[in-house]
């Protein structure tokens, strides 16, 4: 890649680098709660529709934002419509530029939008400063990507004919964004749409307004135009009337699987008055397995797997739902396992040590519960001290549960690791293939032939191989599932843009009379 | 000093014992000079050593080193005859049996036994060629509080066996007293990482309070048998943590009046210096009882901490080219040889300009050259120690105890240590001159 590189997140490890970040908190704590209108064109609305708060302290308001409904989202297509025209005719360097120039600002208030995470999501700060970082990726990638794609692809071409091929924007894309990360996916998705000259309505998740309203104004900031981006908060009435909407052309969604399968549904109804198909990026669910095989080195797989599986309370979609552990070394894992389990330091987002913050909301922790009661006697390790206030779960390690128990096959979204006990890594492949999830996955394996024959066979998005399974990193792990996970889009990768655009080929006749023009 | 130097370097170097000492060794040398001379095989031999604990059977040992061998490219011919064997079950379980007593081998040059118990013989014949040792308690990586606890366990037992034999012991008046008074026998280095599964490098504060509880009975113990505690220094990720328990530990009033316990500093962190600022400053104000033992070393995890900040995008901890690292190395012996008697320098290289350069600068300032104790690792430094001890300086060697399994990381670190093509062993064994050998860095 040209010259892209990834913003290096905080050197956490030193003490001035914490002192920094939690100094931010501080300055953003004076200024709760933030607010967060629906801006459609030069226009603000009001920002009293609804209210986000503290997961680790429900009773803190950390946004109020407006409550955009079908009016606004219908509103916003329009000003989006308006917004594409001048958005598309500028040359995609100098939409690169500004883009650019949003991450530049984004730069400059990292340690402020970290704080934001840290309070509106839970989010602890090494995957807050992370998650910054990741947004600021996005800009820059795809500027560069966009530069790129412009150039178009080089053709076949014969004596008297002219064959090119561009990438054109599609029009206005819907983007429908999670709360998990709030600030890195919904600026991937609307950085792409910008990049390839779109224009973008961006619909944030309930639960992280304040984020998404910090990412849209420092795109306006940097020159986007404010009809061709425009910001709808709101719940799933806005969401599912952009989706419905004839005018507009892609929607690009990360989210669950029922929402995400919806939308594809939704999406497919071409009525009389829409004069295209629509494009739709989408971005779902995962159960995902990390294989360990017998000759693994479990100094590495106990803190790899804990991190994946319990990190940020479990709430990526990257993280580690099951293990598949070779019986030769099960029972050394699990006794190894379940005291790292016991150690987690489950506590309040802005705490450093923090390692398993509170879920996202009260559903999220109810779900969450009935999954660790349908465990039952399966729990073989748990940690039951966790604080009262907040959306709290404790950690847990279910063992040896049956193929069919819904523990090990549908997406929980929480601390909750499920390990099984295979005779081989091949038996391990064949009970991840039995998923209809492919998102990521992880091997742990120091044989070359083992690696070589679990990544050929996998059919998930992301392997990772001796490590962890979270924290892909755009450029370097173009990130996205397969199957009922996602269509294979690959975000911070270099196929993401082509979502975004329509190719067009034009072939010219270069014949004059018989006399060539070239 | 550096004509003085030059001199002590050649004296040093002409007291190496001659290479018969060691029949063995000449076989795991040529292993070491072929992975020396081919990064790609030195990798595939690597993971080989790696991952042995981990293989089951000879025939699966078999399939690991060949599935490791078969991803280089130009084979040397006695490594393609491995490869041939490899073709059948009774030709792999033949090479899995060559292979594994090949590890194993190499793994007791560097590891003096599985117990502190089973390494008193080693111990013993150690000090009485005048060398004193630091015992050093392998292990596997501590995540839970029953590995943390089982540690500390392994740790007391080698206190208790070695203050047991310790005193019949004969007599070694350079080992045993310096001029700030007398040396413990017993000296045991232990790993914070080791002590508690709580570390984490963005909390530093509750790893060092979890490995405090831990450590705390360790040193009290050490008071009462009269032992020497060395708190060894690890990567980057821990540094924070380990000086914080060091500074609060040693502070403690129980703790003010022994024991004799000792810190590590890394000359090729970028940070050394002012590290070393702080450690000084806290021996010459804390009040203890005994002066505070740092150990000098050029530091085990350059290739970690390197990669690591690549990855993160951070600038190196470390310096980058080794020379830089040797020159800080001199500038902080110096640094530590000033900050005596609050401070007992203890320089611990293979290189001979570095020890050459510690043992001359100490004497210039007039000190007897016992007041600079010169370390070296078991199975790396053992001629050094053997030609140091000659001369009649205090030399320890650091000496490593634990299984196979527990010793792997370890084994590997060492390893790639003695293969690295511009690492003070490497230039030795090539035959460089002792011109270059001495030369200022």
């Amino acid at each position: 890649m040209k010259s892209f590189r990834n913003e290096p997140i905080l050197e956490l490890r030193r003490a001035p680098a914490r002192e920094s970040l939690a100094s931010a908190l501080r300055e953003l704590d004076e200024r709760l709660p933030l607010e967060v209108p629906v801006l459609i064109g030069g226009d603000r609305g009001p920002a009293d529709g609804f209210e986000s708060t503290d997961p680790g302290a429900p009773g803190r308001v950390v946004a109020t934002a407006g409550r955009g409904g079908e009016a606004e989202a219908a509103a916003a297509v329009e000003a989006a419509q308006r917004g594409f025209r001048e958005w598309s005719a500028r040359p995609a360097a100098e939409r690169a530029q500004v883009l650019r120039r949003a991450a530049a600002l984004l730069r400059e208030r990292r340690l402020e939008l970290a704080a934001l995470q840290v309070r509106e999501c839970a989010k602890p700060w090494p995957e807050a400063d992370g998650d910054v970082c990741e947004a600021i990726d996005f800009l820059e990638y795809y500027a560069l990507e966009a530069v790129e794609l412009e150039r178009g692809r080089p053709l076949v071409q014969v004596p008297g004919e002219r064959n090119t091929m561009r990438y054109a924007p599609r029009g206005v894309a819907a983007v429908i964004a999670p709360w998990n990360f709030p600030l890195a996916i919904p600026c991937g998705m609307t950085a792409a749409a910008l990049a390839a000259g779109n224009a973008a309505v961006l619909k944030p998740a309930e639960q992280s307004p304040a984020s998404a309203g910090v990412l849209v104004q420092a795109l306006h900031d940097a020159g986007v135009p404010r009809d061709a981006l425009a910001l709808v908060p709101g719940f799933g009435e806005a969401g599912a009337a952009l989706v419905r909407d004839p005018r507009v052309h892609v929607i690009a969604f990360t989210g669950s699987s029922a929402v995400g399968l919806e939308i594809l549904r939704a999406s497919a109804e071409t009525p009389q008055a829409q004069s295209h198909v629509k494009r739709v990026v989408s971005e779902m669910g995962g159960k995902n397995c990390v294989i360990v095989d017998s000759d693994a080195d479990l100094d590495d797989v106990v803190p790899e797997l804990v991190y994946s599986a319990f990190g940020y309370a479990g709430q990526k979609c990257s993280a580690a739902a099951r293990a598949l552990v070779h019986e030769a070394v099960a029972d050394t894992l699990l006794e190894r396992l379940g005291g790292a389990v016991q150690v987690l330091t489950v506590g309040q987002a802005e705490s450093f040590a923090t390692e398993v913050p509170p879920v996202i909301e009260r559903d999220a922790q109810e779900r969450v519960d009935r999954y660790a009661e349908q465990a039952g006697d399966a729990v073989v390790a748990r940690v039951e001290d966790v604080p009262d206030a907040g959306w709290f779960c404790p950690p847990t390690v279910a063992a040896d549960l049956p193929e069919d128990s819904p523990v090990v096959r549908e997406e929980i979204f929480g601390p909750l690791l499920a390990v099984t006990r295979v005779r081989s890594v091949d038996h391990a492949c064949e009970i991840v293939e039995s998923l209809p999830f492919a998102l990521t996955g992880g091997l742990f394996s120091r044989s070359p032939a083992t690696v070589e024959r679990v990544a050929a066979r996998l059919p998930v998005g992301n392997l990772y191989v001796n490590r962890g399974i979270t924290g892909a990193m755009v450029g370097r792990q173009p990130f996205g599932g397969n199957r009922r996970s996602g269509i294979g889009s690959k975000a911070g990768g270099p196929d993401y843009l082509l979502q975004f655009v329509e190719p067009r080929v034009v072939t010219e006749n270069t014949m004059r009379h018989g006399i060539p023009v070239e | 000093m550096e004509q003085d130097l030059q001199r002590v370097g050649r004296s040093i170097h002409a007291a190496f014992p001659g290479k018969s000492r060691h029949p063995l060794r000449a076989f795991d040398q040529k292993a070491m000079d072929f992975a020396a001379h081919d990064a790609e095989l030195k990798a595939a031999l690597f993971r080989f050593v790696d991952v042995t604990p981990a293989c089951r059977s000879l025939d699966d040992l078999a399939r690991h080193l060949t599935g490791y061998l078969d991803e280089v490219d130009e084979r040397p011919p006695p490594i393609e005859a491995a490869m041939r064997m490899s073709g059948t079950k009774p030709g792999r379980a033949a090479l899995g049996a060559a292979a594994a007593a090949g590890v194993r081998r190499m793994a007791h040059r560097f590891i003096v036994g599985e117990t502190p118990k089973a390494a008193l013989r080693t111990i013993r014949h150690l000090w009485e060629s005048g060398a004193a040792v630091s015992l050093d308690l392998l292990g596997e990586a501590t995540v839970t509080e029953a590995e943390a606890d089982r540690y500390a366990e392994r740790c007391m037992d080698a206190l208790e066996t070695l203050s047991a034999a310790a005193p019949s012991w004969p007599e070694q008046p350079v080992l045993e007293r310096d001029s700030l008074g007398p040396l413990p026998r017993v000296n045991l280095s232990v790993k914070v990482s080791a002590l508690s599964p709580l570390l984490r490098p963005e909390a530093p504060a509750v790893g060092a309070a979890d490995a405090a509880r831990r450590m705390r009975p360790l040193l009290v113990r050490a008071k009462e048998l009269g032992a020497h505690l060395h708190i060894d220094m690890e990567s980057v990720d821990t540094l924070e943590s380990t000086m914080e328990l060091v500074i609060d530990l040693l502070g403690e009033p129980e703790l003010s009046d022994g024991p004799s316990a000792g810190v590590v500093l890394q000359a090729y962190l970028r940070e050394s210096p002012e590290q070393l600022a702080r450690v000084a400053e806290w021996a010459r104000t804390s009040g203890r009882g005994y002066p505070l033992v740092v150990r000098l070393v050029k530091g085990a995890y350059w290739d970690h901490e390197v990669v690591d900040a690549r990855q993160h995008g951070w600038t190196p901890p470390v310096f980058e080219e080794k020379r830089e690292s040797d020159r800080n190395f001199e500038t902080l012996t110096r640094e530590l040889l000033g900050a005596w008697p609050h401070v007992r320098p203890a320089i611990a290289s293979h290189n001979l300009r570095s020890v050459a350069h510690a043992v001359a600068a100490n004497r210039a300032l007039g000190r007897a050259d016992g007041d600079v104790e010169l370390q070296v690792l078991r199975g790396l430094g053992d001629e050094l120690a053997a030609a140091l001890a000659e001369q009649g300086m205090r030399v320890r060697i650091y000496c490593p105890v634990g299984d196979l399994v527990a010793g792997m990381a370890y084994l590997v670190r060492r390893l790639l240590e003695n293969t690295a093509n511009e690492s003070f062993l490497g230039e030795q064994q090539r035959g460089v001159p002792i011109e270059e050998l001495l030369a200022a860095p």
